[in-house]
Protein backbone atom coordinates (compact mmCIF):
# COMPACT_ATOMS: atom_id res chain seq x y z
CA UNK A 1 0.00 0.00 0.00
CA UNK A 2 2.66 2.67 1.23
CA UNK A 3 4.63 1.61 -1.75
CA UNK A 4 1.82 2.33 -4.14
CA UNK A 5 0.61 5.32 -3.00
CA UNK A 6 4.34 6.48 -3.21
CA UNK A 7 4.72 5.94 -6.34
CA UNK A 8 1.53 7.39 -7.34
CA UNK A 9 2.72 10.39 -5.80
CA UNK A 10 6.47 9.94 -8.05
CA UNK A 11 3.90 9.74 -10.92
CA UNK A 12 2.11 12.36 -10.56
CA UNK A 13 4.86 14.79 -9.41
CA UNK A 14 6.71 13.71 -12.77
CA UNK A 15 3.60 14.69 -14.68
CA UNK A 16 3.58 18.01 -13.34
CA UNK A 17 7.01 18.55 -14.36
CA UNK A 18 6.27 17.21 -17.78
CA UNK A 19 3.03 19.23 -18.17
CA UNK A 20 4.78 22.19 -19.56
CA UNK A 21 6.95 20.74 -22.61
CA UNK A 22 4.04 18.54 -23.28
CA UNK A 23 1.76 20.84 -23.91
CA UNK A 24 4.66 22.23 -26.70
CA UNK A 25 5.39 18.62 -27.78
CA UNK A 26 1.56 18.62 -28.03
CA UNK A 27 1.01 21.52 -30.75
CA UNK A 28 4.62 20.58 -32.12
CA UNK A 29 2.79 17.57 -33.07
CA UNK A 30 -0.18 19.16 -34.53
CA UNK A 31 2.09 20.91 -36.20
CA UNK A 32 4.25 18.04 -37.46
CA UNK A 33 1.59 16.87 -38.27
CA UNK A 34 -0.40 19.14 -40.51
CA UNK A 35 3.06 19.42 -42.28
CA UNK A 36 2.94 15.81 -43.01
CA UNK A 37 -0.57 15.54 -44.85
CA UNK A 38 0.14 18.85 -46.60
CA UNK A 39 3.06 17.05 -48.13
CA UNK A 40 1.75 13.89 -48.69
CA UNK A 41 -0.89 15.97 -50.51
CA UNK A 42 1.74 17.64 -52.26
CA UNK A 43 3.47 14.72 -53.06
CA UNK A 44 0.18 13.20 -55.03
CA UNK A 45 -0.63 15.78 -56.76
CA UNK A 46 3.19 16.07 -58.32
CA UNK A 47 2.78 12.00 -59.02
CA UNK A 48 -0.88 12.87 -60.98
CA UNK A 49 0.56 15.21 -63.23
CA UNK A 50 4.02 12.96 -63.59
CA UNK A 51 2.32 10.13 -64.22
CA UNK A 52 -0.79 11.23 -66.80
CA UNK A 53 -1.80 9.73 -69.71
CA UNK A 54 1.04 8.45 -71.42
CA UNK A 55 0.35 9.29 -75.58
CA UNK A 56 -0.38 6.24 -77.51
CA UNK A 57 0.70 6.60 -81.26
CA UNK A 58 1.69 4.34 -84.30
CA UNK A 59 5.29 3.91 -84.87
CA UNK A 60 6.35 3.59 -81.50
CA UNK A 61 6.15 3.87 -77.56
CA UNK A 62 7.39 6.51 -75.06
CA UNK A 63 7.14 5.60 -70.91
CA UNK A 64 8.76 7.88 -68.22
CA UNK A 65 9.42 7.01 -64.95
CA UNK A 66 10.46 9.19 -61.81
CA UNK A 67 11.87 8.08 -58.27
CA UNK A 68 11.96 11.24 -56.09
CA UNK A 69 14.95 11.26 -53.57
CA UNK A 70 12.62 12.69 -51.03
CA UNK A 71 8.81 12.15 -50.83
CA UNK A 72 8.40 15.01 -53.66
CA UNK A 73 11.34 16.32 -56.05
CA UNK A 74 12.26 18.59 -58.55
CA UNK A 75 12.80 16.49 -61.51
CA UNK A 76 10.17 16.33 -64.66
CA UNK A 77 9.58 14.51 -67.69
CA UNK A 78 5.96 15.36 -70.13
CA UNK A 79 4.98 14.02 -73.84
CA UNK A 80 2.77 16.40 -75.55
CA UNK A 81 0.93 15.01 -78.98
CA UNK A 82 1.68 17.53 -81.55
CA UNK A 83 -0.94 18.15 -84.02
CA UNK A 84 1.11 16.86 -86.88
CA UNK A 85 1.25 13.44 -85.65
CA UNK A 86 4.57 14.17 -84.21
CA UNK A 87 4.82 13.26 -80.50
CA UNK A 88 6.93 16.30 -78.16
CA UNK A 89 8.89 14.92 -75.44
CA UNK A 90 10.92 16.86 -72.39
CA UNK A 91 12.96 15.98 -69.54
CA UNK A 92 14.51 18.25 -67.25
CA UNK A 93 15.87 19.00 -63.80
CA UNK A 94 14.97 22.22 -61.39
CA UNK A 95 17.48 22.87 -59.24
CA UNK A 96 17.35 22.22 -55.77
CA UNK A 97 15.21 19.36 -53.76
CA UNK A 98 12.20 18.75 -52.55
CA UNK A 99 8.80 20.95 -51.83
CA UNK A 100 10.83 24.13 -53.56
CA UNK A 101 12.03 22.25 -56.58
CA UNK A 102 8.58 20.85 -56.77
CA UNK A 103 7.08 24.30 -56.95
CA UNK A 104 9.45 24.76 -59.28
CA UNK A 105 8.80 21.70 -61.23
CA UNK A 106 4.64 22.41 -61.76
CA UNK A 107 5.99 26.32 -63.41
CA UNK A 108 8.63 24.38 -65.57
CA UNK A 109 5.51 22.07 -66.45
CA UNK A 110 2.44 24.96 -67.48
CA UNK A 111 5.72 26.95 -69.47
CA UNK A 112 6.15 23.51 -71.43
CA UNK A 113 2.50 22.85 -71.83
CA UNK A 114 1.86 26.39 -73.45
CA UNK A 115 4.52 26.93 -75.01
CA UNK A 116 4.16 23.95 -76.62
CA UNK A 117 0.50 25.05 -78.48
CA UNK A 118 2.74 27.78 -80.42
CA UNK A 119 5.55 26.47 -81.07
CA UNK A 120 7.15 24.02 -84.18
CA UNK A 121 9.83 22.63 -83.08
CA UNK A 122 11.81 21.96 -79.64
CA UNK A 123 14.60 24.70 -80.29
CA UNK A 124 11.53 27.33 -80.52
CA UNK A 125 10.18 25.76 -77.33
CA UNK A 126 13.21 25.94 -75.29
CA UNK A 127 13.20 30.17 -76.49
CA UNK A 128 9.78 30.41 -75.45
CA UNK A 129 9.97 28.61 -72.13
CA UNK A 130 13.21 30.65 -71.31
CA UNK A 131 11.45 34.00 -72.00
CA UNK A 132 8.62 32.75 -69.90
CA UNK A 133 10.68 31.37 -66.62
CA UNK A 134 13.74 33.70 -66.83
CA UNK A 135 12.44 36.72 -64.90
CA UNK A 136 10.59 34.19 -62.11
CA UNK A 137 14.32 31.79 -62.24
CA UNK A 138 16.91 34.85 -61.68
CA UNK A 139 14.21 36.38 -58.96
CA UNK A 140 14.24 32.97 -57.22
CA UNK A 141 18.29 32.23 -57.93
CA UNK A 142 17.16 29.12 -59.57
CA UNK A 143 16.76 27.42 -62.65
CA UNK A 144 15.85 24.66 -65.03
CA UNK A 145 17.84 22.03 -67.14
CA UNK A 146 16.04 20.54 -69.95
CA UNK A 147 16.19 18.59 -73.02
CA UNK A 148 13.11 18.76 -75.44
CA UNK A 149 12.66 16.56 -78.74
CA UNK A 150 9.63 15.76 -81.28
CA UNK A 151 10.01 12.22 -82.39
CA UNK A 152 8.29 12.14 -86.25
CA UNK A 153 6.87 8.71 -86.89
CA UNK A 154 5.94 8.94 -90.53
CA UNK A 155 9.96 10.06 -90.91
CA UNK A 156 11.39 8.37 -88.37
CA UNK A 157 13.73 11.83 -87.32
CA UNK A 158 14.01 12.76 -83.86
CA UNK A 159 14.66 16.37 -83.64
CA UNK A 160 16.32 17.93 -80.07
CA UNK A 161 17.49 20.58 -78.49
CA UNK A 162 19.48 21.49 -75.20
CA UNK A 163 19.13 23.99 -72.22
CA UNK A 164 21.86 22.51 -70.41
CA UNK A 165 20.92 19.14 -69.56
CA UNK A 166 22.79 15.91 -70.21
CA UNK A 167 22.29 14.54 -73.62
CA UNK A 168 20.32 11.51 -73.70
CA UNK A 169 21.53 7.83 -75.01
CA UNK A 170 20.77 6.49 -78.42
CA UNK A 171 20.49 2.80 -78.43
CA UNK A 172 20.89 0.92 -81.55
CA UNK A 173 19.27 -1.39 -81.27
CA UNK A 174 20.42 -3.66 -84.12
CA UNK A 175 23.90 -2.93 -84.02
CA UNK A 176 23.40 -3.03 -80.16
CA UNK A 177 25.55 -0.30 -79.43
CA UNK A 178 24.98 2.46 -77.08
CA UNK A 179 25.81 6.47 -78.04
CA UNK A 180 24.92 9.49 -77.24
CA UNK A 181 23.18 11.72 -79.20
CA UNK A 182 25.13 14.29 -81.50
CA UNK A 183 26.33 16.60 -79.02
CA UNK A 184 23.92 19.91 -79.13
CA UNK A 185 24.42 22.75 -76.45
CA UNK A 186 22.70 25.62 -75.04
CA UNK A 187 22.24 27.41 -71.80
CA UNK A 188 19.98 26.52 -69.03
CA UNK A 189 16.61 27.64 -68.77
CA UNK A 190 17.20 30.99 -66.48
CA UNK A 191 20.81 30.95 -67.10
CA UNK A 192 20.86 33.92 -69.67
CA UNK A 193 17.58 35.59 -71.51
CA UNK A 194 16.69 35.80 -75.31
CA UNK A 195 18.48 32.63 -76.30
CA UNK A 196 17.99 30.76 -79.13
CA UNK A 197 18.59 27.12 -79.12
CA UNK A 198 20.10 25.17 -81.58
CA UNK A 199 18.51 22.14 -83.37
CA UNK A 200 20.40 18.73 -83.74
CA UNK A 201 18.54 16.11 -85.60
CA UNK A 202 19.31 12.10 -86.02
CA UNK A 203 17.26 9.25 -88.36
CA UNK A 204 15.35 6.59 -86.00
CA UNK A 205 15.16 2.91 -87.24
CA UNK A 206 12.96 0.11 -85.90
CA UNK A 207 14.07 -1.30 -82.77
CA UNK A 208 15.69 1.83 -81.91
CA UNK A 209 15.63 3.47 -77.78
CA UNK A 210 16.48 6.85 -77.03
CA UNK A 211 17.49 7.18 -73.14
CA UNK A 212 16.43 10.89 -71.98
CA UNK A 213 17.32 10.82 -67.96
CA UNK A 214 18.60 12.58 -65.22
CA UNK A 215 22.09 12.80 -63.79
CA UNK A 216 20.39 11.45 -60.68
CA UNK A 217 20.86 7.78 -61.81
CA UNK A 218 24.88 8.18 -62.92
CA UNK A 219 25.58 10.19 -59.96
CA UNK A 220 23.51 7.20 -57.64
CA UNK A 221 26.53 5.95 -54.62
CA UNK A 222 26.38 2.93 -52.85
CA UNK A 223 28.10 3.07 -49.07
CA UNK A 224 31.27 2.95 -50.06
CA UNK A 225 30.77 6.48 -51.93
CA UNK A 226 30.90 4.55 -55.77
CA UNK A 227 28.88 6.09 -58.57
CA UNK A 228 26.68 4.30 -60.38
CA UNK A 229 28.07 5.64 -63.73
CA UNK A 230 27.84 5.48 -67.71
CA UNK A 231 29.36 2.23 -68.00
CA UNK A 232 26.65 0.19 -65.72
CA UNK A 233 23.79 1.84 -67.21
CA UNK A 234 24.84 1.36 -70.52
CA UNK A 235 25.38 -2.11 -69.77
CA UNK A 236 21.59 -2.61 -67.97
CA UNK A 237 20.33 -0.73 -71.22
CA UNK A 238 21.77 -3.62 -73.52
CA UNK A 239 21.64 -6.99 -71.70
CA UNK A 240 17.48 -5.50 -71.71
CA UNK A 241 17.02 -4.35 -75.13
CA UNK A 242 14.85 -7.10 -76.46
CA UNK A 243 12.33 -6.64 -73.88
CA UNK A 244 9.44 -4.48 -73.79
CA UNK A 245 9.91 -0.50 -73.28
CA UNK A 246 8.08 -1.09 -69.52
CA UNK A 247 10.48 -4.23 -68.35
CA UNK A 248 12.98 -2.20 -69.43
CA UNK A 249 12.69 0.88 -67.55
CA UNK A 250 12.11 -1.30 -64.37
CA UNK A 251 15.25 -3.16 -65.05
CA UNK A 252 16.91 0.21 -65.24
CA UNK A 253 15.75 0.97 -61.98
CA UNK A 254 16.38 -2.84 -60.95
CA UNK A 255 20.19 -1.97 -61.46
CA UNK A 256 20.61 1.34 -59.65
CA UNK A 257 18.77 -0.48 -56.76
CA UNK A 258 21.43 -3.61 -56.58
CA UNK A 259 24.10 -1.57 -57.19
CA UNK A 260 23.09 1.15 -54.03
CA UNK A 261 21.88 -1.63 -52.03
CA UNK A 262 19.62 0.48 -49.73
CA UNK A 263 22.03 3.77 -49.51
CA UNK A 264 19.13 6.67 -49.54
CA UNK A 265 19.01 8.49 -53.21
CA UNK A 266 21.00 12.00 -53.00
CA UNK A 267 18.98 13.07 -56.14
CA UNK A 268 16.15 12.47 -58.04
CA UNK A 269 16.16 9.67 -60.80
CA UNK A 270 14.00 10.26 -63.88
CA UNK A 271 14.03 8.29 -66.77
CA UNK A 272 12.05 8.59 -70.13
CA UNK A 273 12.17 5.98 -73.38
CA UNK A 274 11.02 6.19 -77.17
CA UNK A 275 11.16 3.15 -78.91
CA UNK A 276 10.97 2.74 -82.43
CA UNK A 277 8.52 -0.23 -83.37
CA UNK A 278 6.94 -0.64 -86.52
CA UNK A 279 5.13 -3.57 -86.07
CA UNK A 280 1.62 -2.23 -86.24
CA UNK A 281 2.89 -0.92 -89.61
CA UNK A 282 0.14 -1.91 -91.52
CA UNK A 283 -2.41 -0.16 -89.08
CA UNK A 284 -0.26 3.23 -89.33
CA UNK A 285 0.02 3.38 -92.89
CA UNK A 286 -3.61 2.93 -92.90
CA UNK A 287 -4.39 5.57 -90.65
CA UNK A 288 -2.00 7.77 -92.40
CA UNK A 289 -3.65 7.15 -95.79
CA UNK A 290 -7.11 8.72 -93.52
CA UNK A 291 -5.45 11.86 -92.19
CA UNK A 292 -4.13 12.51 -95.77
CA UNK A 293 -6.98 12.63 -97.32
CA UNK A 294 -8.38 14.30 -94.74
CA UNK A 295 -5.92 17.01 -94.89
CA UNK A 296 -6.54 17.38 -98.61
CA UNK B 1 31.23 17.05 -45.31
CA UNK B 2 32.27 20.49 -46.57
CA UNK B 3 35.07 23.11 -45.29
CA UNK B 4 36.72 26.13 -46.60
CA UNK B 5 40.21 27.66 -46.15
CA UNK B 6 40.36 31.66 -46.64
CA UNK B 7 43.97 33.12 -47.51
CA UNK B 8 44.40 36.62 -47.59
CA UNK B 9 46.79 38.81 -49.16
CA UNK B 10 46.40 42.53 -49.27
CA UNK B 11 42.99 43.29 -50.91
CA UNK B 12 43.09 39.24 -52.71
CA UNK B 13 41.47 36.51 -51.31
CA UNK B 14 42.06 32.83 -51.91
CA UNK B 15 39.05 30.73 -50.79
CA UNK B 16 39.94 26.96 -51.05
CA UNK B 17 36.43 24.56 -51.33
CA UNK B 18 36.89 21.31 -49.96
CA UNK B 19 34.36 18.73 -50.12
CA UNK B 20 31.04 18.19 -52.19
CA UNK B 21 28.99 21.13 -52.97
CA UNK B 22 25.80 20.05 -52.86
CA UNK B 23 22.53 21.43 -50.54
CA UNK B 24 24.32 20.86 -46.96
CA UNK B 25 26.53 24.01 -48.11
CA UNK B 26 23.64 26.24 -48.19
CA UNK B 27 24.21 27.89 -45.06
CA UNK B 28 27.77 28.11 -45.07
CA UNK B 29 27.91 29.61 -48.22
CA UNK B 30 25.08 31.98 -47.27
CA UNK B 31 25.74 33.36 -43.75
CA UNK B 32 29.85 32.61 -43.92
CA UNK B 33 31.55 32.34 -46.99
CA UNK B 34 29.66 35.56 -48.57
CA UNK B 35 29.73 37.73 -45.24
CA UNK B 36 33.38 37.08 -45.31
CA UNK B 37 34.44 37.93 -48.93
CA UNK B 38 32.54 40.65 -49.12
CA UNK B 39 35.28 43.29 -48.16
CA UNK B 40 37.86 42.20 -50.52
CA UNK B 41 38.50 43.40 -54.22
CA UNK B 42 39.81 40.36 -55.51
CA UNK B 43 38.20 36.87 -55.13
CA UNK B 44 39.61 33.52 -55.99
CA UNK B 45 37.50 30.37 -55.68
CA UNK B 46 39.61 27.28 -55.38
CA UNK B 47 37.66 23.88 -56.60
CA UNK B 48 40.91 21.82 -56.82
CA UNK B 49 39.27 19.84 -53.82
CA UNK B 50 35.45 19.60 -54.65
CA UNK B 51 34.99 16.42 -56.76
CA UNK B 52 31.16 16.98 -56.95
CA UNK B 53 28.83 19.44 -57.25
CA UNK B 54 24.82 18.88 -58.02
CA UNK B 55 22.48 21.62 -59.33
CA UNK B 56 22.07 22.95 -55.80
CA UNK B 57 26.04 24.00 -55.47
CA UNK B 58 25.80 24.95 -59.17
CA UNK B 59 22.87 27.22 -57.88
CA UNK B 60 24.97 28.50 -54.69
CA UNK B 61 27.73 29.36 -56.95
CA UNK B 62 26.32 31.87 -59.28
CA UNK B 63 24.56 32.85 -56.50
CA UNK B 64 27.91 34.13 -54.13
CA UNK B 65 30.02 34.76 -57.86
CA UNK B 66 26.62 37.43 -58.53
CA UNK B 67 26.24 38.27 -55.06
CA UNK B 68 30.08 39.47 -54.58
CA UNK B 69 30.48 41.17 -58.39
CA UNK B 70 27.09 43.06 -57.18
CA UNK B 71 28.60 44.54 -54.15
CA UNK B 72 29.83 48.51 -53.11
CA UNK B 73 33.30 46.59 -54.04
CA UNK B 74 32.74 45.76 -57.22
CA UNK B 75 35.07 42.26 -56.67
CA UNK B 76 36.61 40.81 -59.56
CA UNK B 77 36.13 36.85 -59.07
CA UNK B 78 37.97 33.72 -60.44
CA UNK B 79 36.98 30.34 -60.09
CA UNK B 80 39.92 28.43 -60.46
CA UNK B 81 41.34 24.97 -60.52
CA UNK B 82 38.39 23.08 -61.39
CA UNK B 83 38.46 19.35 -61.19
CA UNK B 84 37.69 17.52 -64.78
CA UNK B 85 34.94 15.74 -63.16
CA UNK B 86 33.31 18.91 -62.26
CA UNK B 87 34.19 20.83 -64.84
CA UNK B 88 32.11 18.24 -67.38
CA UNK B 89 29.11 19.57 -65.28
CA UNK B 90 29.93 23.14 -65.52
CA UNK B 91 30.73 22.81 -69.53
CA UNK B 92 27.28 20.66 -70.12
CA UNK B 93 25.68 23.64 -68.57
CA UNK B 94 27.96 26.17 -69.89
CA UNK B 95 28.37 27.81 -66.56
CA UNK B 96 31.00 29.87 -68.39
CA UNK B 97 28.61 31.72 -70.60
CA UNK B 98 26.40 31.99 -68.05
CA UNK B 99 29.48 33.37 -65.27
CA UNK B 100 31.57 35.14 -67.92
CA UNK B 101 35.16 34.10 -69.62
CA UNK B 102 36.69 36.28 -66.82
CA UNK B 103 35.40 34.53 -63.94
CA UNK B 104 35.85 30.81 -65.67
CA UNK B 105 39.50 30.82 -68.02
Amino acid sequence: MKNSSGRGYLMSFIKDLLFFPSKISDEKQIIDKTLEREIHLARNIQMKLLNGKIPKFEGGEVLGLSLPARLIGGDYYDFYLLGNGKIRVVIGDVMGKGIPAAMLMILTRGAFRSASESTDSPGQTLTAMNQALYEDLRTLKSFVTLFCADWDPQTGILTYANAGHNLPLFIDGKERIVKELPKVSGIMIGGLPNQVYKEGAIHLKNEDIVFFYTDGILEAQNKDGDQYKMERLVHALLSNIDKEIKEIGQCVVDSVNEFTEGVPQKDDITMVLLKVSNRKAKISSFNSSITNSKER
Amino acid sequence: MFSYELIEDNEKAVIYFKGDLDIEVTEIIEEQVIPLLKFYKNVDIDMSEVLFVDSTGIGLLINLVDTLRNTENDIKVTISNIHPQVQEVFEIIQLKEILGEEVLR
